[in-house]
């Protein structure tokens, strides 16, 4: 049964901040230890290591105490690890293995512009997806009000890909079908057939397909579309908005990479 | 005379922004920049298709920079999404072998192929960069003196690739705009989000970052914006009178595209600039400085 072990341990390095990054990666670089993180106080370092067995995960610990900065080394607490496909599934994404490395931290949660608006902080979401409560990620609305603005991700001090995150909690949502009535997942539907057929993006196409496409659902308000009229005009009126859409001459040669990416299945 | 392969990008071709696309090709020759548009190029893909399959995004985007490598040129574009979509897959192409692996079989599908050689790039950077700001200012030959430029970088010039501006404090834009004889206000919100397209799905919440972005501009004094991305001109421009009436407000704040501010400054004709395209219009701010009409050689 796979089994976690959390590792304290003491360094035997001096020089502090660099002595412990080359520690971590060392560490990190060992395929069993899924994370290490840096404590003040009797120990150094914090360490978690996954195991198929309770017996291999004890031959990991003895393995990292045989190293020679390796002062002590004490075993807090081992437990057998509870299956999570969701967070296996998350992480089989380009950049969603990140999460994983995730310190809780807030910083992201602190950075986003539409915070207030989500159902779940960054942060939140990140814990959540690390509990496998899918159900409660993909049925939220915090990736469909991530405006990809990416200030979360380079203030992130653990580098999680918060942003690449949020589109992958999208592209999961719309496959397990929790996305319905999701004012951007039909926005970005408009947005990407339009791509599929003619090679680029019509707006005036895109656009009034996706308002004609949320009015049954009654997620937006008739009234609301109503009133993005004048606005379509006035950019009409200064030559903003093309009439046609311009369609590729390779239009047939991006069907076939689109058709041939479709039948590949998962990017990995 | 530089030479680049020029990547418009669908809003700057002929759709929203088509007054960014026709400032940067007046631009363009005055600064000794060629700008070989990219034959038959398609959309990049930008967040939404990302979001909705994510081999498809990707294979679509490479499309594009398959096409590009076969010129050899750096690929410039002016779309702050194209820069970071076409950016984002070229490091995971390098980042991520079995996607590289899976890519190359659909683009050899359509008898492409991509080494993963190009270099994106966004055109105020190359300006920034390649041009120099020392060459920008010999050019200028009508200084903007006295106008109060707010410096919007947005946030797809500066995030997530690092290494041309600082992602929290960037001072580039506010370089060129002193560069053009104006002064750059300061602009404390000139890295937050306009809310990109969320402003169709969510204007509610777009509506607010937008208010908070005019608000910080004018407060500070500024006459204008100035932006490098065709989705922030849009939002901040189009979308004023929406926040206007939402807030209460009487913002009349123009936003112009960098382009269209530096032609202004070199010299080049005013209706090769497009200015007329914006719903906010900026005649009354740029009237004392539309006056010289032959552009720098």
């Amino acid at each position: 049964m796979e089994t976690k072990a959390y590792l304290m341990i003491k360094t035997a390095r001096e020089d502090g901040g660099d002595g412990h990054k080359s520690a971590i990666k060392e560490l990190e670089a060992m395929p069993e230890v899924e994370a290490v993180v840096p404590v003040s106080g009797e120990y150094d370092l914090v360490g978690i290591a996954i195991a198929d067995t309770p017996q291999a995960v004890v031959g990991v610990a003895n393995t990292i105490q045989a190293k020679e900065w390796v002062k002590s080394l004490h075993v807090l607490k081992v437990e057998p690890v509870a299956p999570n496909p969701f967070l296996e599934e998350v992480c089989s994404t380009p950049g969603g293995e990140t999460v994983r490395w995730c310190a809780q931290c807030g910083t992201c949660s602190s950075s986003c512009p539409n915070v207030a608006q989500m159902d779940y902080s960054p942060r939140k979401i990140i814990a959540l997806i690390r509990a496998g409560r899918r159900y409660d990620v993909l049925t939220s609305n915090t990736m469909w009000i991530c405006a990809s603005c990416y200030l979360c991700t380079v203030r992130c001090p653990r580098d999680v890909k918060i942003t690449e995150l949020m589109h992958t909690l999208e592209r999961l949502s719309v496959r397990h079908g929790l996305s319905l009535g999701r004012a951007t997942a039909a926005m970005y539907r408009a947005f990407v057939d339009s791509i599929r057929k003619n090679g680029r993006v019509h707006e005036l196409g895109m656009m009034m397909r996706f308002y004609l496409s949320t009015l049954p659902t009654g997620k937006m308000n008739p009234l609301a579309t109503i009133k993005m009229l004048p606005l379509a005009l006035k950019l009409f009126l200064h030559g903003r908005m093309s009439i046609k859409p311009t369609k590729i001459k390779g239009s047939k040669q991006l069907k076939t990479i689109v058709e041939k990416a479709r039948a590949s299945g998962g990017a990995r | 005379m530089k030479y680049y392969t020029y990547f418009p990008g669908c809003s700057s071709s002929e759709g929203t922004a088509v007054a960014y696309g026709l400032s940067t090709q007046a631009i363009a020759s005055p600064l000794g920049m060629e700008l070989i548009e990219l034959e038959d190029w398609n959309c990049c893909g930008s967040t939404p298709y990302g979001s909705t399959n994510e081999l498809e995004a990707v294979c679509v985007a490479a499309r594009d920079l398959a096409l590009a490598e076969k010129t050899g040129l750096d690929l410039v574009t002016p779309c702050s999404s194209c820069y970071t979509t076409l950016n984002k897959v070229n490091s995971q192409l390098k980042e991520y072998p079995d996607l590289k692996v899976k890519v190359d079989e659909c683009l050899a599908a359509a008898d492409l192929k991509y080494k993963g050689e190009v270099k994106v790039r966004h055109l105020f950077e190359v300006i920034y960069n390649d041009i120099g700001l020392d060459v920008v200012k010999s050019k200028v030959v009508n200084p903007l003196r006295g106008l109060r430029v707010a410096p919007y970088y947005g946030c797809q010039l500066v995030r997530p690739e690092p290494g041309f501006d600082n992602p929290w404090n960037p001072q580039s834009i506010d370089h060129l705009i002193v560069t053009l004889g104006a002064e750059a206000v300061p602009y404390p919100l000139k890295d937050r989000c306009c809310g990109g397209s969320l402003v169709i799905p969510e204007v509610d919440i777009a509506l607010g970052l937008i208010h908070k972005l005019l608000e910080s501009a004018a407060s500070n004094g500024a006459q204008c914006i100035v932006t490098v991305c065709p989705l922030c001109q849009t939002n901040l421009d189009a979308y004023q009178g929406m926040v206007n009436r939402k807030f209460r407000t009487k913002y009349n704040l123009p936003i112009l595209f960098f382009t269209q501010l530096l032609g202004l400054a070199l010299g080049v004709e005013p209706k090769a600039l497009a200015l007329d395209k914006s719903i906010v219009s900026a005649e009354a701010i740029l009237a004392p400085y539309i006056k010289v009409t032959k552009p720098a050689v």
